[in-house]
């Protein structure tokens, strides 16, 4: 099969993926129709000057931070748990962490409509135990969207965290351990350091998927807490402003190369050190 | 788990609160008798299942959906599967390069390209929404076919293929009968996992939808945002239902875990 031929095998591949992705995706970028690469650098820097675009910039990036750092420090015990225990559940706990995967994003986000909404079970909840009088405004709000990412992205973190904690040798947790290290010490010592890495790439995985999102803005933020995947479809469906929406994508393309850049670099240093 | 790690313990049952519970009360609330999402549900009915099974949009959504779901994933795997063979097993310029940008639509936003299918097909060239959802669609599931098949393929032996060419056999015979059996495993998980997410996409069909043709996600999506009663819990228990076989097949063939999460247990 090693022929000069089989390399022409990639050609339909080639085909389909100029013609069907990448001509489109930089045409629209920088040339709409009837608008000037200059219109989209002009939208590009009063979104960056204005107060109103700077705060929907500004939540996608922070919330992005707010769900990595927690799907993190959930995810990487369960990681951790689940990668150095011995009993049969956890392969179970494993398969329970992953299925939601599968599960479709508006399934998924629907049920915190239910959990926070009105009528929903934590206002019943808080209510029913005299905690508060009136239920309070969960769902429209950023812990809303918090709460939707986290249960979205968690189960890719914990994947990506197992497979770098599987990888750690358990003799390495004994071996400090017998040298007298506490079981406190040996983990944030030997496991965290030496299981990094996948951190990283989880950390990458949540922010890039954190901030293009858009099921769960649209359902639990509403139209109050905007972000720029919900801010981008408004331009491309509602108003029709080409140079807007390209300007927005450019901004959230931008966004992500940047920390998946960033990850390769940070994943290169600590291969080599 | 043992309680010998409390914090690490408490920590991971919260974060499988955070998954599962949800879930719960989307299938608790499906079986209400009442007619809001309020909870505690109001006695035990099956009413909103019948609602849904009896509300057209959604049944042509569904529909429409798989027949998406399907074709995309057998023209990922016959455009992506030669694009493997290409890659490993051909003297392709640059194969690094060929290689990143076959998986580079897994970086890029897919509300931006949808955005870009919806404004330069859609608008520019007046193409109808089907054909351009296919197109979105293939072109998202191409990095799997070639990721999953090439990590296949990596592992099968070339001298397999060498030894049946010098016995006789023609390139075509060769990759049917030798190289085609090796890749199935990869094959199959490929398509499971292309079939998966084509299903469940929303931000790049989002743009691409019309009356003729509306995907289910988005479908549910816009009925959420007018009417607030539980037919959606009901549709999203259905959705959970076929999920749950999905995930049953995949670990009976090739491993749960391997397919999904890219771990070897």
């Amino acid at each position: 099969m090693v022929s000069r031929r089989t390399g022409l095998l990639a050609l339909p591949g080639l085909a389909l993926l100029l013609a069907g992705f990448l001509i489109p995706s930089i045409a629209m970028l920088f040339a709409p129709p009837g608008v000037s690469p200059l219109d989209i650098i002009g939208r590009l820097g009063r979104m960056l000057t204005d107060p109103y675009d700077l705060a929907i910039i500004g939540r996608t990036v922070g919330l992005g931070l707010i769900v990595t750092a927690v799907c993190i420090v959930l995810g990487f015990p369960i990681a951790y748990l689940l990668a150095r225990s011995t009993s049969r559940w956890a392969g179970v706990l494993l398969a329970l962490a992953i299925f939601p995967l599968l599960l479709s994003n508006v399934v998924r986000t629907f049920g915190w409509l239910v959990l926070l909404g009105s009528n929903g079970a934590i206002g019943q909840l808080l209510t029913g135990l005299g905690l508060v009088d009136r239920a309070p405004q969960l769902l429209y709000t950023e812990l809303a969207i918090i709460l939707g990412l986290t249960q979205l992205f968690l189960p890719l973190a914990i994947i990506s965290c197992y497979s770098a904690v599987a990888q750690v040798d358990p003799g390495l947790d004994d071996a400090a351990r017998g040298l007298g290290a506490s079981r406190t010490r040996t983990f944030w010592g030997i496991v965290v350091p030496l299981s990094a890495p996948g951190m990283v790439v989880a950390a990458t995985l949540v922010f890039a998927g954190s901030v293009t999102a858009y099921t769960t803005p649209y359902l639990l933020g509403g139209s109050s807490q905007r972000m720029l995947s919900t801010q981008l479809y408004s331009y491309s469906s509602v108003t029709i402003d080409w140079a807007a929406a390209s300007a927005t994508a450019i901004i959230m393309t931008v966004l992500v190369f940047a920390v998946s850049g960033l990850s390769a670099v940070v994943g290169r240093r600590g291969a080599t050190s | 788990m043992k309680t010998s790690r409390p914090v690490a313990a408490s920590l991971a049952v919260a974060g499988y609160i955070v998954m599962i519970v949800p879930i719960l009360f989307v299938v608790a609330t499906a079986f209400t008798g009442g007619s809001t999402l309020r909870f505690p549900p109001e006695g035990f009915s099956l009413r909103w299942f019948e609602a849904a099974l009896a509300y057209d949009p959604f049944i042509d959504a569904l529909l429409s959906s798989l027949q998406l779901a399907l074709l995309a994933t057998v023209l990922a795997l016959v455009i992506g599967v030669p694009v493997t063979l290409a890659i490993h097993r051909g003297r392709l310029p640059g194969k690094g390069l060929v290689e990143g940008l076959f998986l580079s639509p897994l970086i890029v936003p897919e509300l931006v390209v949808g955005l870009a299918l919806y404004q330069q097909l859609m608008i520019g060239l007046r193409l109808d929404n089907f054909p351009v959802l296919l197109i979105g669609h293939t072109v998202l599931m191409l990095p799997y076919a070639v990721r999953v098949t090439g990590a296949s393929l990596a592992l099968a032996d070339p001298g397999l293929e060498e030894a049946a060419r010098g016995l006789g056999a023609s390139p075509v015979r060769a990759f049917f009968t030798v190289t085609l059996p090796l890749l199935r495993p990869g094959i199959f998980s490929a398509g499971l996992l292309s079939f998966v997410t084509s299903f469940n996409n929303v931000p790049l069909s989002l743009l691409l939808q019309s009356r003729d043709f509306r995907t289910l996600p988005v479908t549910m999506l816009d009925y959420v945002q007018q009417s607030y009663d539980p037919m959606v819990a009901a549709t999203s228990t259905i959705i959970l239902a076929g999920t749950v076989v999905i995930a049953v097949i995949a670990e009976r063939t090739v491993g749960f875990a391997r397919i999904f999460g890219g771990i070897n247990r």
